[in-house]
């Protein structure tokens, strides 16, 4: 391969858009050649700084809160029929006597799963509507002195609060929800530009969890977590991954 | 207005992921944040309309066509003189082939608000080109789908917007500054 061939694929060869055989053609001639490696330099060194110093604008609160809406508006269909589960269940106990077992077990199977859906479903929910509104935080302080203890004073129960603002989740204020029937504490973090809510509450001894691990609805990602006697949902659109490693800051710090 | 049923959660799933990318292109094509939110959710708005015949498959190309058009539409409404026909191949022609010499390149210092700056006044058509490629890590044939260009053009664009970058008079007065100062 020539300067001139060399010159018309370097772009290509940069981005990786060549054939191995023409990539290593090119390769042999940028080891011979100091004007061409040079080019190739100065192209790589553009694409670095690129990559490093210009903006990648993230989506906003507002942007995510308008499509919501948007989606809201055009999909205004009517609730999913809840009853079916309990006809099920009502069914299988009317059955015989084997059947009954039987419809039992698949009835229990089917309410703990409606359980854990409707944990999630409230989850996301309060965070989608705290996220739409103006309401994201009741008491706005990313001192977690200040945000205990005014959860504390309307809870029956204490929830650990700590910043992880050194990981990349900067704490910025604690809420009041309903999750389960019950008032919550959500604390609500900050990764980037994204808003993170965590529902923190103890753990009902007389219910063991069987919580899945994670759960993904309308978009949102939510993780559950347990660990000291609390357990917790944080619900985001930011990626699995970002919410299982604030996941596994709560449940460290608190256990 | 009625419209077809869209299954929400089919929706959701390919749109949602997408909207970091559809901002980013959106600020990127429109320079302004405001009006990167109104096209976004303009966006989203024909997104709905048009489910129907997204057949699966590449979500965030798809999408990002869509935004891709609906920022030259507000451009049109509410920016028109920034739509010059032509203006891709128009400057194409006028661009020094040439690459930059090494000599430049040593003392070519900038700060990000010049290479930031340099972008933006790029043209629009070749600026969707070097974001969708640098930023969004797109691949030609996405970029071709998006851009609605043939591949061939792709390549060529990208060569260009970054050779412009490379002598761009932005980035060359904060050089001749920073040379200046030591």
């Amino acid at each position: 391969m020539d300067c001139h061939e060399t010159t018309a694929l370097l772009q290509a060869y940069s981005d990786d858009e060549l054939d191995p055989v023409r990539s290593a053609s090119i390769e042999r001639h940028l080891i011979g050649c100091a004007e061409c490696a040079s080019r190739r330099d100065e192209l790589v060194k553009l694409r670095a700084r690129i990559r490093t110093e210009v903006p990648y604008y993230s989506a906003p609160q507002p942007v995510r809160a308008r499509a919501l809406a948007a989606i809201e508006a055009a999909t205004a269909a009517p609730p999913r029929p809840r009853r079916e589960r309990w006809t099920w269940v009502t069914a299988g106990a009317l059955a015989g006597s084997a059947a009954t077992v039987f419809a039992w077990f698949i009835g229990t199977a089917a309410l703990e799963w409606q359980a854990t859906s409707d944990i999630v479903t409230e989850a996301v929910a309060n965070h989608s509507r705290a996220t739409l509104g103006n309401r994201l935080v009741d008491v706005a302080s990313s001192d977690q002195h200040t945000v205990k203890p005014w959860l504390s004073a309307r809870l029956d129960y204490s929830p650990p609060v700590r910043d992880f603002k050194d990981d990349g989740f900067p704490l910025v204020g604690g809420r009041l929800d309903y999750l389960d029937g019950r008032p919550v504490a959500t604390l609500v973090y900050k990764y980037r530009e994204h808003t993170i809510d965590v529902f923190m509450r103890p753990i009902d001894s007389g219910k063991p969890a069987t919580w899945r691990r994670s759960a993904t609805q309308r978009g949102f990602n939510v993780a559950h977590g347990s660990a000291g006697g609390m357990e917790c949902w944080a619900v985001s659109d930011v990626s699995m991954d970002v919410l299982a490693s604030l996941v596994q800051h709560l449940t460290s710090s608190a256990g | 207005m009625k419209q077809a049923h869209v299954d929400r959660n089919r929706f959701e799933q390919a749109v949602l992921p997408q909207l970091d990318a559809a901002y980013n292109l959106a600020r990127w094509l429109t320079r302004s944040a405001n009006d990167a939110e109104d096209v976004v959710q303009e966006a989203c708005e024909r997104a709905l309309r048009y489910f129907d015949a997204f057949r699966g498959g590449d979500a965030k190309a798809w999408f990002l066509t869509i935004v891709r058009h609906a920022c030259y539409d507000w451009i049109k409404r509410n920016r028109p003189a920034e739509i010059v026909p032509g203006e891709a191949d128009a400057i194409d022609d006028a661009v020094d082939p040439d690459g930059v010499t090494p000599e430049q390149a040593v003392i070519r210092q900038a700060t990000t608000a010049a290479l930031d700056e340099a972008i933006a006044s790029l043209p629009a058509g070749y600026r969707e080109v070097l974001i969708l490629r640098e930023l969004e890590e797109l691949s030609y044939k996405e970029i071709a789908r998006v851009a609605d260009i043939p591949v061939g053009t792709v390549m060529s664009r990208l060569a260009r917007a970054r050779g412009m970058l490379q002598r761009s008079p932005v980035l060359h007065s904060i050089r001749e500054r920073s040379t200046g100062r030591g």
